[in-house]
């Protein structure tokens, strides 16, 4: 039973340091510090790009200098120097790996520590023949359990992807965007930028120009991914930016069902993490995106923290089409973002779950963006904020149904804890009906941890942080069931660690 | 991309830069846009005794007994009022753009200080007559003292094209009550831009209640304020909209200290090409601990041409706190309508009397019956207005 | 009074047919009773002849007193004499109950052109007939069917017939929800306004309510036709094998 297994889990919690913290020495290739039309090419060459893609490249840098910053989110933060930074920043031995002798040994360590599988078996499974079971890792810190394909980018770039050999044998393309590029160039170029173009904002023209890597999904039409897939994401390497871009198309009839994983090193200076998840589902496809997030938050200043700026937005293009984002965030010194669904195809439906929790100096906005076009549109928003210590937590949210969207549909429901009285939760929706026959219901509330429920849990025997922890378990559990199941054990663990220190 | 953008003909004649949907708090009423002529301030306007008392008469409340000050074109006239001018002065000091206009353009308002218990209500009327397009403005501050207890009315009427801008100070005093209700039926052709502030001493209640019907452009900023703890506010609105009108209410409510409870319903009803913005902010600052606040807008959307915007926002520093907000936007309920059709009634008979169900809900909050009578009487005339045009 | 022949109805947005080939003749004074699993399609027959959206007939015909039923509205129907007692009665905030009521009778009596009622006369023809249904005047004064029990609820769509005066009354699983005491006073209610006159479809999943209402025949309704038909005994028939004999019977 969940509840059973929380308690023990919350029971089970060690005053924890973020345990992620530590840096791997490794030889890195590194583009000259700043930003210009120099080190856009030097990307592109190094990655073996077409001309078009330089092209592509180069537009959207011409476009970010005449951007200006936007100001409008409830954060704030020094200002960046968008010149003293490193725009690439690629482990040298990056040459294409045909075995696992020729990946720095180094790197393996790193995701050993981070508790990924990449035994032996996993990572020759793309090298050597089928038939090659996989076993489960084990040390006793397992992050995932069961058959998950991995692609592993190590300070934004594609280290290695399991499974890919079984993948294609479907029909599945699960690469790095690079590999993509060279494999596949006719799909990337047929959708890349169609659903962020360069110019929809600063960050996402910043990345356009400059992302180096990535995950590529495509799913061929009426076929279920046979696994989840998942791009776990490091960031090592100092005063780099990480720019990572993923596609996920999921053609005709198609389910796939994917996972992003984030960590970052502790750090002096903050890093910037702009990037950028295009999703498109076409007729009656399906895609299921979902993130847990604990990038560096910094110390308890803030000092060192990630700076996440994320565009992610997914395209319903076809009829009966669906895209679910679910988020777990409680990383980031500071988090930006608004996974967004375009309701464009007629009858398409777009889901947004998410718990954002922010502790000590965190400053999170975040929330979502539905807009219903075609006819017959639904959404279904729940969001969960928890704002603890001196953090502030908004949820900023945009419902539109145009004119044409006959009979949309939508339901949104945020809540916010509030724990302790030095915090901020607000919410922002914006709601904005052009058509009589949509149905818009929207309903927030704010509260904190009743006393009476505290001293329950700690009359049972659970201490302060137990209790805490398993209040807002209970209180962010729809979002948690939307969780593929080999991540929600790790991520209740997740939750109970961030929110430590926060109460008394 | 800091390009000086040249001043609208408007702005030139006003001497003052007029707000855009640039700005937050302005993104669905871009004033530089809509008002797209001058209308000249501080203008000398004869008006005939005829048109006066007619406007007087179509009051909703002419029938009411209660004490009168009637202001036509921004100034008081005695012939029609009942009630003096006193000494109170104004105390807000903030620089949003209504209120700038009316600091520079304000002729008249109505200067009250109650104390004790008004059995009657008091009525503040407004008239603007037909004549040349200008801005009329008035400010009022009204002080209900400690203990006191009033009902006070707010009507504005006119005809013609003119651009009305009402400012409103309210200051309850310790345990003081008021009961408050504002009717906006300017022309069609103008604009009313008002801007309201209530601060609300400890113990006090208020009941405020705003019907917006009338102008092409209603912009009205409200705020309340609690400088004090175990205060009640109910605060409720009516849109009723058709044609091309435009309404945009920006609601803040504040919770500065701890024990106080808000309560906040607005139903917006939008036919034919209107549009409704409903921008309801509930603030829990820091130390306001125990703040029961809850706040709902509901619109109804009547023509596939009527268009509703919300921005229910919660902002909040306190914990131990109970706050919440709900929107909801649609058309009339199929299977209410159906039900009332099953039992015989017409369908057109059955929408206007879901219509005015769905309105008198917020009517609710008002006390007095007579105004609340009133009040039903307009809505019904208002529906029955919109079946005759079908 | 009503005859349906070969009724066949869709839902309009989707394809599935609901009712495939309903034949019922209901005559003045005759009490029917409709039986028949989930799903069969009791309530949509209920909302077809009422009149209700999001339903398309795709073949055979309602005849409702010599005229075509299908071809008016909702409103028409009622005027008419055609009155539906809900599943689930809908709550309206905001409409009182008297007041309600007061429009309802007045608005039929005008489309038949009758003379209207005026409310001194309404209100005790009104208070007359809910004091037989234990309906006080505060339910009277509350908005229709808020905060009423289920009990409540079903009592005050009784109510509504004895203030109305159909000529056939669609009673729609009047029994579901209530205890043994509410069902009695609504059954009391409905006997009373039995009449020689009047026609009824009574739709019940259970035989139980047909021990207070007594039905002249009974009908299985299974996948959307009528499979058979009998007089009460077959309720009881029913009562002790249940409706697995018909689950496959509909062609």
């Amino acid at each position: 039973m969940a509840d059973l297994d929380t308690i023990e889990l919350v029971k089970n919690i060690e005053v924890d340091k973020y345990k992620y913290g530590f840096t791997t020495e490794i030889e890195s290739d590194h583009a000259p510090k700043g930003l210009n039309e120099g080190t856009v090419k030097f990307i592109s060459d190094k990655k073996g790009e077409p001309a078009w893609m330089l092209e592509w490249r180069l537009e959207a840098y011409r476009r970010w200098l005449q951007m200006e910053e936007p100001t409008w989110a409830r954060v704030s933060f020094p200002k960046i120097d968008f010149q003293d930074l490193y725009y690439y920043s690629a482990p040298k031995s990056m040459a294409a790996p045909k075995s696992l002798d020729e990946i720095d040994p180094k790197l393996l360590e790193t995701y050993a520590k981070l508790g990924i599988p990449l035994k032996e078996q996993e990572i020759l499974a793309g090298v050597r023949k089928q038939g090659e079971k996989s076993t489960l890792d084990d040390e006793g810190n397992e992050l995932i359990t069961g058959r998950v394909a991995i692609d592993a980018v190590f300070d934004s770039v594609s280290v290695i992807t399991t499974f890919k050999a079984e993948l294609a044998k479907v029909g599945v393309i699960f690469c790095s965007i690079s590999d993509a590029l060279r494999e596949h160039p006719e799909l990337v170029r047929k959708y890349l930028g169609t659903v962020v173009p360069h110019g929809d904002n600063f960050y996402a023209a910043l990345n356009s120009a400059v992302f180096s890597d990535g995950s590529f999904v495509y799913v061929p039409p009426n076929t279920r991914c046979p696994m989840e897939l998942s791009t776990y994401f490091r960031m090592n390497a100092k005063n780099t930016g990480q720019f990572e871009r993923t596609l996920i198309i999921a053609d005709k009839g198609s389910y796939v069902s994917y996972l992003e994983g984030c960590t970052a090193p502790m750090r002096e200076e903050n890093q910037l993490h702009a990037a950028i998840v295009e999703l498109i589902a076409l007729d009656d496809a399906e895609i299921k995106y979902s993130t847990v997030q604990n990038w560096y938050p910094g110390d308890s200043e803030g000092k060192g923290g990630v700076y996440n700026f994320v565009t992610k937005r997914g395209d319903c293009r076809g009829r009966n089409s669906k895209i679910s984002w679910t988020q777990v965030e409680t990383g980031s010194a500071i988090t930006w973002k608004y996974p967004s669904c375009i309701l464009r195809g007629d009858n398409s439906r777009g889901e947004f779950y998410s718990i954002a929790i922010s502790n000590g100096v965190q400053q999170v906005d975040s929330g979502t963006k539905m807009l219903h076009l075609g006819k017959n549109t639904s959404s279904r928003i729940i969001s969960k904020g928890i704002a603890a210590g001196r953090s502030d937590n908004t949820y900023r949210g945009l419902v539109v149904a145009h004119r044409k969207a006959t009979n949309a549909r939508n339901f949104t429901q945020c809540d916010s804890l509030l724990i302790g009285d030095r915090c901020g939760a607000h919410t922002v929706p914006y709601i904005e009906s052009k058509t009589s026959t949509a149905q818009f219901e929207h309903e927030a509330t704010t509260s904190k941890i009743s006393d009476d429920q505290m001293f329950y849990c700690m009359s049972r025997g659970l201490t302060q942080e137990e209790a805490v922890a398993l209040i807002v378990s209970g209180f962010v559990r729809e979002v948690l069931q939307q969780l593929p199941m080999e991540f929600m054990a790790e991520t209740q663990k997740l939750i109970g660690i961030s929110l430590e220190g926060s109460v008394g | 991309m800091n390009v000086l953008v040249p001043k609208t003909l408007a702005e030139t004649v006003f001497g003052l830069a007029l707000p855009h949907r640039k700005m937050e708090d302005w993104r669905w009423t871009d004033l530089r846009q809509l008002i797209d002529k001058p209308y000249p301030p501080h203008q000398k306007v004869t008006a005939s005794a005829q048109d006066i008392d007619r406007l007087v008469k179509s009051s909703p409340f002419a029938k009411m007994a209660g004490a009168r000050m009637v202001f036509v074109n921004g100034h008081l006239s005695p012939r029609h009022s009942q009630l003096a001018r006193e000494n109170v002065a104004t105390r807000l000091g903030s620089d949003e753009p209504v209120l700038q206009m009316n600091r520079a353009f304000a002729t008249d308002g109505a200067h009250l200080k109650i104390s004790g218990t008004t059995d009657m209500p008091i009525e503040l009327l407004f008239l603007a007559t037909r004549a040349e397009a200008r801005t009329v403005a008035t400010h009022n501050v009204i002080e209900v003292e400690q203990g006191a207890s009033a009902t006070i009315i707010e009507t504005h009427i006119g005809e013609g094209s003119y651009l009305a801008n009402s400012v409103t100070e309210i200051r309850l005093g310790e345990a003081a009550r008021l009961d408050r209700v504002k009717v906006e039926l300017e022309d069609e052709d103008a604009f009313h831009l008002a801007h309201a502030n209530v601060t609300l001493g400890s113990s006090s209640a208020l009941n405020d209640f705003t019907l917006t019907s009338g102008a092409g452009v209603n912009r009205q900023n409200s705020t309340v304020e609690f400088h004090g703890q175990n205060i009640d506010a109910k605060v409720s609105g009516a849109f009723m909209l058709g044609g091309k009108q435009h309404a945009d209410t920006r609601l803040v409510i504040d919770h500065q200290q701890p024990h106080c409870s808000s309560r906040e319903l607005f139903k917006c009803v939008m036919d034919n090409h209107a549009r409704g913005i409903f921008q309801g902010k509930v603030m829990v600052r820091k130390h306001a601990q125990k703040t029961d606040g809850k706040q709902s807008s509901h619109a109804l959307l009547l023509s596939e041409t009527a268009e509703f915007d919300a921005k229910p926002e919660l902002e909040i520093f306190a914990d131990d706190v109970v706050c919440g907000h709900g929107a909801t936007s649609g058309d009339l309920n199929h299977d209410h309508l159906f039900y009332l059709m099953s039992r015989g009634i017409p369908e057109a008979d059955a929408k206007s009397l879901l219509i005015a169900a769905f309105v008198g809900e917020a009517f609710d909050v008002v006390v007095n019956e007579n105004i609340r009578e009133a009040l039903a009487a307009f809505s019904n005339a208002w529906l029955t207005r919109r079946r005759r045009a079908r | 009074m009503l005859e349906i022949k070969n009724l066949h109805v869709k839902l309009t947005k989707e394809e599935r047919v609901i009712i495939n080939g309903l034949n019922l003749t209901v005559n003045a004074g005759e009490v029917h009773a409709i039986m028949g699993p989930n799903g069969s399609g009791k309530s949509t027959l209920s909302y077809v002849l009422s009149g209700r959206e999001g339903y398309e007939v795709t073949a055979g015909s309602v005849t409702y007193k010599d005229e075509d039923l299908l071809a008016k509205s909702a409103t028409d129907r009622a005027a008419k004499g055609v009155f539906l007692a809900f599943q689930y009665p809908i709550e309206i905030p905001g409409v009182a109950t008297m007041q309600f009521l007061k429009v309802a009778l007045n608005s039929q009596r005008k489309a038949r052109g009758e003379k209207e009622m005026s409310t001194p006369d309404f209100m005790r023809y009104v208070k007359e007939r809910a004091a037989k249904l234990n309906i006080g005047p505060d339910m009277l004064k509350r908005s229709i069917n808020v905060g009423f029990s289920g009990g409540e609820k079903k009592r005050a769509e009784i109510l509504q017939m004895a203030v109305l005066e159909p000529s056939l009354c669609i009673l729609d699983e009047t029994d579901s929800g209530l205890d043994i005491d509410a069902l009695r006073v609504v059954a009391d209610g409905v006997n009373t306004l039995r009449s020689p006159d009047r026609a009824m479809i009574v739709i019940t999943h259970y035989q139980r309510l047909l021990d207070y209402i007594v039905p002249d025949f009974v009908h299985v309704l299974s996948k959307g036709q009528i499979v058979k038909s009998g007089d009460k005994s077959l309720a009881f028939e029913l009562e002790a094998k249940g409706y697995a004999e018909y689950a496959g019977a509909a062609a």
